[in-house]
Order: structure tokens, then sequence, then C-alpha cells
């Protein structure tokens, strides 16, 4: 319970507030990392932009704006390495990134200044180049930061101009073909430049700022328009999950868990409990708390009458939440707060109007429940309500299913004993142990014999319909190994086949694949398919057993030599208790129920069964079972499109057949 | 008839139990008598039988194996081979561990298993290669 805590702590934290702020800090990293890149092309661009004024005949000192040029490269390098000790989170260094931005803009602001003192002074045609500066502080920096380099810039270029016209420092004329490009000769032409000068900065400054300020905003929007989408993404996945448990036919138990787990996730809050409220309304147990320490929720039972909160629901308010600090609503209050849990809610779970219990948040902070909020866990409390409520049916279901069970189990044991008993003692007498029998009580003893057996075989045939049609869940879901069945059944059929004086052989494939099934269940079908072929055949015939590969399935064919089916009596062959006329004439007491069953297992593993026969030749039952299949209860679709599937793959199919 | 052994039948049923101790004393074995788990430990404590056919379904539904798995931990007794009996062998099919299985397989207490009715010869035939094996 201790590590659940202490990660349910952390994201109580307030971390949306974080959240904007980090994506706005990225993209100021990631933009100063963008100039970074851009400005590795100045220093050639101003290598080349020299080179191609000297050729054009302007007369300018070139070392000067070479060394500026190498001053920009060293300090972007310099800004490179710097850049590189921002982590992925740059929530932690916020303050770090803005001095970042602002030495950057700062230098680049240097290196103009020093690049037009070189190139003119107020005349040089590199002060245009200040618009692209300003528009790139214009993005990076707040509005105040950009407005300050703005106004730096203005006041630069009239101190510049005016310095050089003072002679406080040198004047740099710009030569070009031998004429001079110089407005220090010519103040008021420099004056009226600076303003219009300082008029497009202010103006370039301005706009860029609005639009940046805009954009900031959008940024914001969608950061927050994001955070909600997550949210309510995570809620709706919650949703999701009761909906899926009430699906499930999970144990009430799972569902409990599954549910308190997901809500307090989704929820960020450290707990959520479900109480159960007694049949007669006076306590509620807690069915499931997750999150919460054990002393709260074990072996509690809170007492409606003394828990105002409790009762207030039950009497039928649609949501309560609470304050721990106030003691006297709650009747474990004490524990609330030794748990440091400040603010509750509840929620009523109801089932078709009744209060069936109550579902609780607990969270550390106090006040911490909104109204979203509560609508949210409204709406899961109604879902989750439904789960259990379903989890609880499917549960008394399956038990009734368990008891229907021993109850045909008792049944068929009880049918069958006495019939057992009766036909042990037959043999005593038929055997001679209590003295010789004339031959007409042999007979007479012969006949009820056989009587009582096809009644014994009658009770076992419909017991096991009985249970293969009720208890689909039964069918085990494991590997069936065919060598282990066809080992069986030739231990079960060798003795019987020799004594009525057939030839009996199985034939396996080594390499047979796999399916999944119930192992039990398809021994049983071979026994029914083989039992029938060695009691319609005739001594000197045959009956054999093949296993065989086909395109994704198991193929078998059970074959006799025996006395047939009539083509009358093909189509109601696996009816119940229905028997081909020659079958009477060979046994006339069997049940009629040994098809029916094979064509039921066969199906439950979404195969099909084939029968091909000819009156006095013989009979082949041919039984297809997909390697792919799930057995799952009463999935008739699936037997219908896996027999689908068998078709189009082009499945062999002897004719001519029927199929049913 | 000469005495091939002794046999210790356990079945609730007197039916099977006088029918079958008819056929068995006629081959030649001694039989006792026991009509559920109790009287057949008590039978143990006075004779050691050569072999036990025990019934699955008596007083409660698995008082047969119960009473196996008891002989078989217990050293004095774990040698007495088993045969067992039941009249509704799909119960045994379908809780023990795989149809068939357990007439070889370690965990199974018993030696052989038949579903009742039991063929006389049949039987006979499998006290006998039991009796030979042990």
């Amino acid at each position: 319970m201790n590590p659940q805590r202490t990660e349910t702590v952390q994201r109580d934290l307030p971390g949306e507030l974080h959240e904007r702020k980090r994506i706005i800090l990225r993209e100021l990293k990631e933009r100063s990392l963008w100039f970074i890149r851009l400005r590795w092309l100045v220093p050639p661009s101003i290598l080349a932009g020299t080179a191609g004024a000297r050729l054009l005949g302007a007369e300018f000192a070139a070392v000067p704006i070479l060394l500026v040029a190498a001053f920009i490269l060293v300090y972007n390098i310099l800004f490179l390495l710097w850049g590189r000790r921002f982590g992925a989170d740059p929530s932690q260094e916020a303050a770090s990134l803005r001095r970042f931005a602002r030495w950057q803009v700062g230098l680049d602001y240097s290196a103009m200044f020093l690049l037009i003192h070189f190139t003119g002074g107020a005349a040089s045609p590199l002060t245009f180049f200040f618009i692209f500066h300003i528009i790139f502080a214009s993005i990076l920096l707040p509005p105040r930061s950009a407005y300050s380099f703005s106004i730096l810039v203005v006041v630069g270029m009239a101190l510049l101009p005016a310095a050089e016209y003072l002679g406080w420092i040198p004047h740099r004329a710009l030569l070009f073909q031998g004429r001079s490009i110089d407005l220090v000769q010519q103040p008021f032409h420099m004056m009226v430049a600076w303003g219009f000068f300082a008029a497009t900065v202010s103006i370039t400054a301005f706009a860029t700022s609005s639009i940046m300020r805009v954009l900031r905003r959008r940024i914001e929007d969608l950061t927050e328009l994001s955070e909600t989408v997550t949210e309510l993404n995570e809620k709706l996945n919650t949703l999701y999950n009761v909906i899926q448990a009430i699906g499930s036919n999970q144990k009430f138990e799972q569902v409990l868990q599954a549910v308190t787990r997901e809500l307090a996730s989704v929820m960020e809050v450290q707990g959520i409990s479900i109480k159960l409220l007694s049949e007669d309304g006076k306590f509620l147990r807690y069915a499931a708390a997750h999150g919460l320490p054990e002393s709260i929720f074990r072996n509690r039972v809170v007492e409606v009458a003394k828990s105002p909160l409790n009762r207030r629901i039950i009497e039928g308010e649609p949501f309560i939440t609470g304050q721990v600090t106030q003691r006297e609503m709650f009747q474990f209050g004490e524990d609330l707060a030794a748990a440091h849990l400040q603010s509750v809610l509840f929620v009523p779970l109801t089932v078709e109007e009744r209060v069936t219990g109550i579902l609780g948040a607990y969270c550390l902070r106090p006040d911490r429940f909104g109204s979203e909020e509560v609508e949210f866990f409204r709406l899961a409390a109604g879902l989750v309500a439904i789960a259990l409520e379903n989890a609880r049916a499917y549960e008394a279901v399956e038990s009734l299913v368990k008891e229907r069970a021993w109850f045909t189990m008792r049944v068929a044991h009880n049918l069958r004993a006495p019939l057992a008993a009766m036909l042990s003692m037959l043999e005593v007498v038929r055997g001679g142990y209590l003295g010789e029998l004339n031959d007409q009580q042999k007979e007479y003893m012969r006949r009820m014999h056989r009587r009582v057996n096809t009644l014994l075989a009658t009770v076992s045939e419909l017991m096991t319909l009985a249970s293969s049609r009720s208890e689909k869940i039964r069918v085990a879901d494991e590997a069936v190994d065919f060598s282990k069945i066809a080992t069986r059944i030739d231990r079960t059929f060798k003795d019987e086949a020799v004594e009525r004086g057939l030839d009996f052989k199985i034939t396996l494939p080594e390499d047979l694949p796999i399916i999944r099934g119930d192992s039990g269940m398809l021994e049983q079908m071979l026994e029914n398919l083989v039992s029938n072929g060695i009691k319609y055949t005739l001594s000197g015939g045959k009956v054999c057993v093949t296993f065989s590969k086909g395109a994704a399935n198991v193929r078998i064919e059970v074959g006799d030599t025996g006395i047939g089916i009539p083509s009358a009596d093909l189509p109601n062959l696996f009816k119940e208790f229905y028997r081909a006329e020659n079958a009477k004439a060979v046994e006339a007491h069997g049940t009629g129920l040994g098809l029916p069953i094979v064509k039921e297992i066969v199906e439950k593993h979404g195969g099909r069964i084939m029968v091909e026969s000819e009156e006095g030749l013989g009979t082949i039952f041919v039984v297809v079972l997909p390697v792919e299949h799930r057995i799952s209860a009463g999935d008739d679709s699936a037997t219908e499109s896996s027999l689908k599937n068998d078709t189009k793959a082009g499945d062999v199919n002897i004719h001519p057949t029927k199929e049913w | 008839m000469s005495e091939k052994g002794e046999i210790l039948l356990v079945d609730d049923d007197p039916d099977i139990q006088d029918s079958l101790r008819i056929i068995l004393e006629s081959n030649g074995y001694k039989i006792r008598t026991a009509s559920n788990g109790r009287q057949a430990k008590a039978a143990l404590e006075e004779t050691i039988p050569d072999l036990m056919i025990l019934d699955i379904m008596m007083t409660t539904d698995t008082e047969g194996f119960d009473l196996a798995y008891e002989l078989r931990d217990n050293p004095e007794f774990k040698n007495i081979p088993i045969l067992m009996l039941t009249s509704f062998l799909d119960k045994v099919r379908h809780e023990g561990p795989g149809p068939f299985e357990f007439i070889l397989g370690e965990q199974w207490p018993a030696h052989w298993l038949f579903e009742k009715p039991v063929d006389p010869k049949k039987l006979l035939a499998k006290i006998e290669s039991i009796l030979k094996e042990t």
C-alpha cells in the first residue's frame, strides 16, 4: 500500500500549473537554439559582403569588420555550449533561459553597432539590418524587453553619429568609387534619417510584439485544451474500463478491485472506497478500498445512524463533499485525519432508484472536489452500480449452474446405481453361481439382461447429452494430443473387435497439428463413432480410424465395411432417439443418442461432421476440426464462420456427402 | 476350491456386495466386506488383504477416493492394490486429472477402475493380473 500512496501524493500536486509554464519555456529554448543556428550564417555573409563591396568599389577598413565577424563566431560558439547545458525539462531553469536569450540579443546589438560604426556610421547601409534584430528580439523576449531593446537601438543610433559628429570617436567615412557618402557633413539630413529610422524600429517592435502576444496566448490556449483533452480521455478510458467490467462476466471481487483502482488513478485522489448497504439499510460494509490504510476499512462496518454524511447519501442526496476537519460528520473521522485525508466525496450507487451502496473518494488536500469532478464521479457511480449488480447476478447464475451440475450427477448416480446392482445380480444368476438354469430360464435371463443394459446406456447418454447441452462453460480449452486419444481408443476397442472377428486399425501421422479443445469430449466422440462401426459391421469386416492433416485442420475418418445407412435415414441421423431401420434389425435396443452427442461435441470444437454411406458396403464418418478455434461458451457464430472459412479454403469434400 | 487370496470388498450397496461376493468366492477368493470407509479401516486393522475392491461414491461423493489416498500415504497400507468401482464414470472423468489417465498415472491411488456394472469375466481377469503383478 505504501508505494501506491507516495505515487498518488505526487500526483495530488497541481501539476497543471507547471505544465503551461513549461510549454512556453520550451518554446523560448527552441527559438534561442534556432537563432544560434541562424547566426552561423552571419560571419560568412559579412565576409562575402565585404568582398562584394570592395569589388564594387566601396572603400572602407576591412580588418575591423572581419574582426567583428570573428567576434560573432566566437560568441556563437559560446552560446552553443551554453545551450547544451539546458535539460529536457526547461521549467527548472527559467531564469537561466531568459538570461541566455537576453545575452544573445545584447551581443547581437553590440556587433551591429560595431559594424555600423566601421561602415560609415549614420550613412551605413547596414542600419537597415537592425530591423531584423528588432523582429528577433520581439519574438524571443517579452514585449517589455523587446521595447527596451528598440529604445536602445534608437538611442544608440542617435548617439553614434552624434559622437562621431562631435569628434568623440573617430568617424570612418564610407567611400564609394572615390565619392564620400558622409552624412556627418549634413546634420539635418542625418536627423531626418534618424527620425524615420526610430519610427520604423518602433513600429516593427510594436507590430511583432503584438503578433507574438497573440501567438503566445494561442499557445497557452492550446496547452490548456490539450490538458483538458488528456483529462477527458483518461476519464473516458476509466468509464470504458468500467463498462468492460460490466460486460466481461468478471467475478464480483475482481470488479470491485478494478473499479476502485481505475477511479483512484483517473481522479488523482488518494483513495476510493466502495461501501455496500446491508439489507436492512442500517450498516455499510466496505467491499473494496483502494489507496486507503487498512485501519480505515478492515473489518469496519459503518453504522448509518452514526455517520451523517453517509446517512444523507442513503436518504437520497445526489452527492456529498465533506471536510475531514468536521469530525462530527464521520464515524471514523480520527482515522481519516490520521491518514492525512482532508476531503471526501460520496455519491450513491443506485440500482433501479434504490441505493445499494456508496462510492467514496478521499483526497489529501482540502476542498478538492469541484462540480466537474462530482459530475464525473456520479457518472462513474452509475456504471459501477451496474457492474456490481451484473457481477453479482453472474455469480448467482454460476453457483446455480454448479448446483445443477451436481444435481445432474447425483441423479445420474442414483439412476445408474440400482441398474448396476440389478445387472450384477443378474450376472450371478446367469453365471450359474446359484445353480444351473434351464434353457428357457437362461433365455429369459438374457433378455432381461439386455433390456436392463439398454436402460443403463440410455440413462448414461441422456446424462451426457444433458450435461454437454447445459454446461457450455465446462468445455475444457486444452491442447489435445490425438496420439493419446488414439492409444486409449485402441485399448478400449481392441478386445471387442477381436471377439467379433473384425480388423480394427488406427492410423495416425506423426506431425498431426495440436488443436485446442476438450480431450475427454473428443475421446467420447470417437468412442461413439468407433463403437457404432464395430456394432454394425459383421464378422470379417474392417473398422478403420484415420487421422490426417488438412489445411489448418485435423481430419478424422472413421470408416467401416458394415451394413451402411439407407439414404432415407441419412437426413435424420443426428436427431435424438432416431435409429436407422437396418440398425434396429442388427440391434433392437440402441439408444439413438450416440450420434447426436457426436455432433454436439464436433460443433463445440468449431468443426463439422460429414457422412458417406452405401447400404451393404459401409459407412465413413468424416470429422474436420479446425486448428484455430477458441472454445467459448455458446459461441454459435464462431462455428458458423469457421464452417464458411473451411469451405472457402477448398477443403476436401467427399462425394456424395451430407453435412449437418 | 483352494484360496487364491483375500479381498476386502468395500461398497455401500448390499446387492453389489452380495453378488460380487458370490462370484469371487466361487472363484476361490476369501472375501471380507465393508460398507463404508470407517468399516473398511476397521477391517484393515485386523488383517491386511491381498487386494481391495473399493466403491467411490458411498456416504460422501468421494469417500472411496479419500480412503484410497489415506491408505497410499500410510506406509502400513500403501502396498495394498486397489481396484476401484464407480457407477458414474463421468464424474471421475471430469474431476480427475484426465480421462483414464489415473489408471497408469502416479498421482492416482488405484490400480484400475471399472464402471459398474462390471463384467464378471473382466473383473476376475483383472484381479488375477493385479495379484500376479504384486
